[in-house]
């Protein structure tokens, strides 16, 4: 009985998708056939999609502008990374760290990170450092709050035992503590990366001789729909590219957080 | 009452623990002897788990003092190993690696580490799970991890909090078995609490019992039977009648 339930439900888990995903793909061939003016329809962006590789923009064909975009996003979040965890292990465990910075990071935590993006573009320019820097900055301050949630969360009992085998500051910290705040650890990295792509996708947009964001804002301005739409697809699916390849990574490390 | 000659390990010196105006020990004094197997007794919430807490350093006494050796207990100086009442397996290594834990801390050598995992795994019948994670285990044998994880130790004092309250009876007589063999191949100095009194009197040679709280000891009654003790014999009865009874009465 419990067994019958579960593999109907395994089979309702498997066909929702696919049933979602259906209807996005008709609901769209049913708007761009009822509205070929709003909306060009799946093969028409299909021919835009081949066109992008013998006709370039901007002398630059997809694949280039995907990785102008993901380069940007990887070195900002590169840092992001070392810094916001590293900080954030040093708030989440030292009190006077947390004394400094907890407030502070109160304040800086709930800007969105699409809202520095004209700060940057005063303060450095519309150049690549920027887009890097928007990327790092926009995800740092959430990368910090994750990490040092997570490293509040170790158990005293945990602490207790790593004390009484003897352990030093530095073994209780890396051995205990950082284990336990992992799966907030990687929680932070997954936002920061959708954060990340979404803000540097919108910093494109603004200005930018290559990337996704400024294939976007190419046709817009030429009227061009359909390959806003490839623009827009690409987004979405290097998005769920990298949302797959983290959950993967995270199989990795965390192993014991998939029971 | 026989004397004891054997060295002090673990002497408490007028210890008191208060937690606010709740004063749990009162003013506790007793020694523990090298080598000896010692039992401590005493009603819910008397503050059994307080006083290991003491010991390790994981709480302050408010007054008094611990030594071990001569030396103000401190767990980074002597080789302690502790046994929670609380499932304390780190959720985040494999029954293997838990075990492997602690030797890790002291730095022991990796042969040494493995060679010692290895048999304490067999013993704690853990080999078949050696790779899961404690989070897939039953609490009982999460809690055999736990004792593992400590006999792996060898360590010189050992501390058992409630050790086998999660077990079921076969699996209970066995660790008791074990406990006593490691105790008897180690030439640790054991400190085992238990709500049990039949455990208490078939493993201790000495048995502490504490009153309600404000705590202070009771009566120290040694177990003068020979291991491997037979729960059956009358005089094994006797013992554990003695000793429930002076639980019931403070
Ligand atoms: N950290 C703490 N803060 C405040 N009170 C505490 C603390 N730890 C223990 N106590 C109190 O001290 C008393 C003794 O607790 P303890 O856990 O030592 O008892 P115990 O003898 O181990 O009980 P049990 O048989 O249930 O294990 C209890 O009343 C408990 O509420
Ligand atoms: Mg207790």
């Amino acid at each position: 009985m419990e067994k019958k339930k579960n593999s109907v439900m395994n089979i309702v888990c498997i066909i929702l998708p696919v049933i979602a995903v259906l209807c996005i793909a008709i609901g769209w061939i049913a708007f761009s056939t009822a509205n070929p003016r709003l909306m060009p329809g799946p093969v028409e962006v299909f021919q835009r999609f081949i066109r992008t590789f013998t006709n370039p923009v901007a002398r630059v064909i997809l694949p280039g502008h995907i990785w102008a975009s993901l380069r940007r996003v990887l070195i900002g979040l590169i840092f992001a990374w070392i810094i916001g965890i590293g900080l954030g292990v040093l708030v989440g465990w030292n009190k006077k760290v947390r004394a400094v910075l907890g407030s502070v990071l109160e304040l800086l935590r709930p800007i969105p990170p699409i809202a520095w993006i004209p700060l940057v573009i005063m303060w450095f320019g519309i150049g690549e450092f920027s887009k890097v820097f928007i990327v790092f900055i926009g995800t740092i301050f959430g990368l910090i709050v994750n990490t040092s949630a997570g490293i509040k969360l170790v158990d005293k009992i945990n602490i207790d035992v790593g004390k009484i085998f003897g352990g030093n500051q530095r073994q209780i910290l890396t051995e205990i503590v950082v284990p336990t705040a992992l799966p907030s650890i990687f929680a932070g990295i997954r936002t920061s990366v959708s954060s990340g792509w979404t803000t540097v996708v919108a910093a494109e947009m603004l200005g930018a001789k290559a990337g996704l964001g400024s294939l976007v804002t190419k046709g817009w301005q030429g009227n061009d729909m359909a390959l806003v739409l490839v623009a827009v697809i690409s987004i979405a699916a290097i998005g769920a590219l990298l949302s797959v390849l983290l959950s993967k990574l995270e199989k990795v490390v965390c192993p014991w957080n998939q029971i | 009452m026989e004397r004891d000659n054997r060295e002090v390990k673990v002497r408490t010196e007028n210890l008191t623990k208060q937690f606010g105006d709740l004063l749990v020990l009162d003013n506790i004094s007793f020694d523990v002897k090298k080598n000896e197997f010692l039992c401590v007794v005493g009603p819910t919430g008397c503050g059994k788990t307080t006083f290991l807490n003491c010991l390790t350093k994981i709480y302050t006494p408010s007054k008094g003092e611990i030594y071990i050796d001569g030396e103000p207990a401190d767990p980074k100086r002597h080789n302690i190993s502790f046994v929670f009442q609380e499932p304390s397996a780190f959720p985040w290594l494999t029954v293997r690696e838990n075990l492997e834990f602690g030797l890790g801390v002291k730095k022991v050598d990796k042969k040494e580490i493995k060679s010692r995992v290895d048999k304490i795994l067999d013993l704690m019948g853990l080999k078949d799970v050696e790779n899961a994670y404690p989070r897939e285990l039953s609490v009982s044998v999460e809690q055999r991890i736990i004792i593992g994880r400590s006999f792996v130790m060898q360590p010189d004092l050992l501390l058992m909090d409630e050790p086998y309250g999660q077990m079921d009876i076969k699996m209970r007589f066995y660790l008791e078995d074990e406990v006593i063999r490691l105790w008897k191949e180690l030439g640790s100095t054991v400190i085992f609490i238990t709500h049990n009194i039949e455990e208490a009197v078939y493993l201790a040679e000495r048995v502490l019992i504490l009153t309600n709280k404000p705590t202070t000891v009771k009566e120290s009654l040694k177990i003068d039977l020979p291991h491997p003790r037979n729960i059956a014999d009358p005089k094994f009865i006797q013992y554990r009648n003695y000793i429930t009874e002076a639980i019931k009465w403070w």
